[in-house]
């Protein structure tokens, strides 16, 4: 096993089934291709980082959760190993191209799916305040208009000028749209629905291949769309089932091991896809919430505050547990029952959108999480 | 589009070719609540419209007896050298799971049904109550028409204890398998070194999404307590033996399952409100929800959003608020104030894609689902699609796993290139299946569709089949038929 340099208290020492690919370059419109590619896993119902991403050295792991501490972890340093399901994050652990944050979190602490993943998606100041996505915004800065592949179109890419989605039909007795009838359709709805029905029309001009829907078959297919020379820049995938309230881990109910072999095929997936343009990738996962530190009534956990986050891709020189640990003692815990979250998780995400779409991190505090004073986070990702 | 198809777009499902049109729409709409219509449907593309036959329709412990058979066929092919063979397998489905012909009904009452407003409503409510696991499938269809329409002419307290008793909801938020922390069962657990206690889940859904909403400011204590109330509600519905049911919850009917063993004693405060202990609390509890001010608030302005507009103003929130705190909660009243907001209201409002799908079929009285007779028939896979894969295509099934915060009534969260182009292969698809469907023209005059609509048509113009074609499709995808500009 490799070594990582990180100590109980090395703090922050340096202080994302469904697919959207988005930031396709207009055409005819000359512009400087960003330095690299950003996918999202989006991990619904508010993964436990303590599961995927264990602190065995913190005596009061097996005391609040001997029922929820995997057997067989792997080891990644003196104090954090990783889930058995994550083997291939292991290994990228190992050749330096994988991190991880953790008590960590998107500042919301009310515990409510909805508010939460509105949260995590718009990058608000409050809920449900934003009718636009972080990464749709990002990408407004970065000049690359959103579009994705997914039949609804998220919250996470939506800008505020054009937005857009495709996602490949299995209508029986549907034949290709005349481009005429759309013509027509867009005049005629000349208040609201004509930009709508203009991208229809773009839409059906492009040919697209009959994709899987697994998620792993969806990451190697936006790998491999990211990976060529006018192909998007940003990736969202959403995963689904980590709101694991009851039998987490007994194989019944929402089985985190099943779960989290999913986010490790993906991330695999995505670098199959990628080939040679993995060395300029980042993917990182956000979710809505931790989970309670202790086992709850039904061998699962509920709603809680800290987790975890995984960053990955070839544009990491140095992998690293980046965290301040804040401890799982019943009075470490926020309100005596969730992991604290140290770290603000948007410094990641602005930190991911600074190396890859090369924005600069005050224009991303300011016009991308509303937030001036943002801590940059960057160094200790990326140095 | 004249005065009733205006009405009936934004409340209900449009006329179908042959109803007649009343005079007096508003008390024509009104006069719906009160006017149940059975399930109808057809046994076979092409064939009359007739009720659903009573032998695809079991009650709720028929439900269970065939979920009961069907897992010990499971089990007994399984342990079959050669497991469980798709034939096996079809034929257990076929015979004991009855979800496909719930969604199939669901369909049908919703193309052939007389009781289109009523339909709306249902399908408001059911996407407020959402009950979205596999695990819950079953029980999906019989909730949507037991808990909810059945209970348009009583309270919505009576409404919210029925659904959040009912097997499907206890089911999917997890509350069967929780036990109060104080409560025997967790003793006895901890004497066999089990694991058994709390699930907060539907506590916290009951609160957050069903009554009150996060304006309340409740705390986790709020959320917990009431998670203390509901424990002890519900039973796993996988095929449990009747005397498995007698011995843990004193009875056999899954929609009243409390097992005092697993109740926490003593009382419990929500939201300041003394819950006294016992099967009664729950009762207590969503009464008092019921009625509360920030329920009142939340919900008046959530059917004001599905109905009325996107952006309802003060004035249409507060009328249906009002007539909520005047009749006590009664839905008739809260229902009668919704249509008469949306009938004043001269804003559009964007129909869902599922209720677009269904409008588009009555209008042009296509034969378009399957009948019941042909589920499971050979050969039919070619042409048709099944109701599930039809409403996956759409982007919107009631029978889909999903979150319990439903579908948004919003435009902003349907508008978009996919979701459009999908309208306009329907409209193609359906086209196709049937030749024998109502011609734009007659949908167009029957309707009174406006000057722009008929001008979009007409530029399309031409009497060959695939300008006919183009026609129907431009018709249901016009701004008039989509519910985005004032008609």
């Amino acid at each position: 096993m490799p070594n990582y340099k990180l100590t109980r208290r090395d703090f922050l020492k340096a202080s994302g089934a469904s697919l959207f690919l988005s930031g396709l370059p207009l055409q005819g419109f000359t512009q400087d291709k960003p330095p690299g590619t950003i996918s999202v896993i989006i991990l619904e119902g508010g993964m436990d980082g303590l599961t995927a991403v264990p602190p065995f050295g913190d005596p009061n792991l097996k005391k609040m959760r001997e029922l929820l501490v995997p057997e067989n972890y792997l080891k990644l340093n003196s104090f954090f190993g990783l889930h058995p399901s994550l083997k291939n994050l292991s290994s990228l652990m190992a050749s330096n191209n994988a991190s991880i944050v953790h008590a960590t979190s998107f500042p919301y602490k009310k515990r409510s799916h909805f508010e939460g993943q509105n949260l995590i998606e718009g990058g608000g100041l409050s809920p449900f305040s934003e009718k636009t996505g972080w990464l749709g915004r990002s990408l407004e800065l970065a000049k690359i208009p959103g579009r994705a592949l997914s039949l609804e179109m998220p919250l996470i890419l939506r800008g505020y000028g054009e937005n857009d989605n495709f996602f490949p039909a299995k209508i029986k007795r549907s034949s290709e749209i005349n481009i005429n009838l759309i013509e027509k359709l867009t005049m005629a709805h000349a208040k609201a629905g004509s930009d709508v029905f203009e991208k229809v029309k773009k839409k059906s001009l492009r040919t697209l291949e009959n994709m899987p829907r697994d998620p792993q078959s969806l990451a190697e297919y936006a790998g491999k769309a990211m990976a060529q020379k006018n192909g998007p820049t940003a990736s969202v995938i959403r995963l689904s089932g980590f709101d694991s309230h009851a039998s987490q881990d007994d194989g019944n109910g929402n089985d985190n091991a099943v779960n989290l072999a999913i986010i490790d095929g993906v991330i695999a997936a995505y670098k199959r896809g990628l080939g040679g343009a993995w060395d300029n990738s980042i993917i990182l996962t956000v979710t809505e919430f931790g989970r309670t530190v202790a086992v709850n009534g039904t061998k699962g956990t509920d709603h809680g505050y800290g987790t975890a986050g995984i960053i990955a891709g070839g544009a990491i020189s140095k992998s690293r547990v980046i965290s301040e640990w804040p401890g799982l003692a019943k009075s470490d815990q926020f309100e005596q029952r969730d992991l604290l979250a140290t770290i603000d998780y948007r410094s990641v995400c602005a930190a991911c959108i600074e190396k890859s779409l090369g924005l600069d991190h005050d224009l991303i505090a300011s016009k991308v999480f509303f937030e001036p004073k943002l801590p940059r986070v960057f160094d200790y990702l990326f140095s | 589009m004249n005065e009733q198809f205006r009405v009936a777009q934004k409340l209900g499902l449009m006329f179908r070719h042959d109803e007649p049109l009343p005079k007096d729409i508003k008390a024509w709409a009104i006069k719906q609540l009160q006017t149940p219509s059975p399930s109808l449907g057809i046994g076979n593309i092409g064939s009359d419209i007739k009720p659903w036959p009573k032998s695809l329709q079991p009650s709720l412990d028929e439900k269970a007896v065939r979920l009961r058979i069907h897992w010990e066929t499971v089990k007994r092919e399984r342990k079959k050298e050669g497991g469980y063979t798709e034939d096996a397998r079809r034929a257990n489905d076929r015979d004991n799971f009855t979800y496909k012909n719930d969604i199939l009904k669901f369909s049908h009452r919703n193309v052939y049904g007389s009781d289109q407003l009523r339909l709306r409503l249902m399908s408001f409510w059911t996407n407020h109550f959402t009950i979205g696991s596999f695990d819950s499938r079953e029980m999906i269809g019989h909730a949507m028409e037991e808990a909810i329409l059945a209970n348009f002419n009583n309270s919505f307290s009576t409404m919210l204890y029925k659904v959040t008793t009912h097997p499907g909801m206890l089911t999917y938020l997890d509350n069967h398998i929780s036990a109060g922390p104080n409560s025997q069962e967790v003793r006895w657990a901890k004497a066999k070194g089990r694991q058994a206690g709390l699930n907060d889940n539907l506590g916290r859904e009951l609160l957050e999404l069903h009554t009150v909403s996060p304006s309340a400011n409740y705390t986790e204590t709020d959320i917990r307590n009431a998670a203390k109330v509901l424990a002890g509600w519900g039973i796993d519905i996988k095929g449990n033996p009747l005397s498995s049911l007698m011995e843990q919850g004193g009875t056999t009917n899954l929609w009243d399952m409390y097992k005092k063993n697993w109740a926490e004693p003593g009382n419990k405060v929500v939201l300041g409100k003394t819950i006294y202990q016992g099967k009664g609390g729950l009762k207590q509890l969503t009464d008092f929800l019921a009625t509360h001010e920030h329920t009142v608030m939340h919900l008046s302005t959530k059917l004001a959003e599905h109905f009325v507009s996107d952006v309802p103003n003060k004035n249409d929130v507060d009328y249906i608020a009002n007539a909520w705190r005047q009749s006590n909660g009664n839905l008739d009243q809260i229902h009668t104030a919704v249509i008469e907001r949306a009938i004043a209201s001269r804003e559009p409002k964007f129909q869902w894609p599922m209720t677009w799908l269904f409008q588009v079929l009555r209008l042009s009285n296509a034969s378009y689902f399957m009948g019941w007779n042909e589920i499971y028939a050979e050969g039919l896979g070619k042409n048709n699609m099944e109701p599930m894969q039809i409403f996956n295509e759409l982007g919107q099934n009631f029978w889909k796993e999903r979150q319990p915060n439903g579908y948004s009534s919003k435009k902003e969260d349907w508008m978009s290139g996919e979701m459009f182009e999908r309208r306009m292969r329907f409209a193609d698809a359906i086209w196709t299946t049937d030749s024998q469907i109502q011609t734009t023209s007659t949908i167009m005059d029957r309707i009174g569709a406006s000057q722009e609509t008929r001008k979009l048509i007409e530029s399309l113009g031409g009497m060959s089949k695939r300008s006919k074609k183009n026609q129907f499709i431009a018709l249901m995808c016009s701004p008039e038929l989509m519910g985005l500009e004032n008609a």
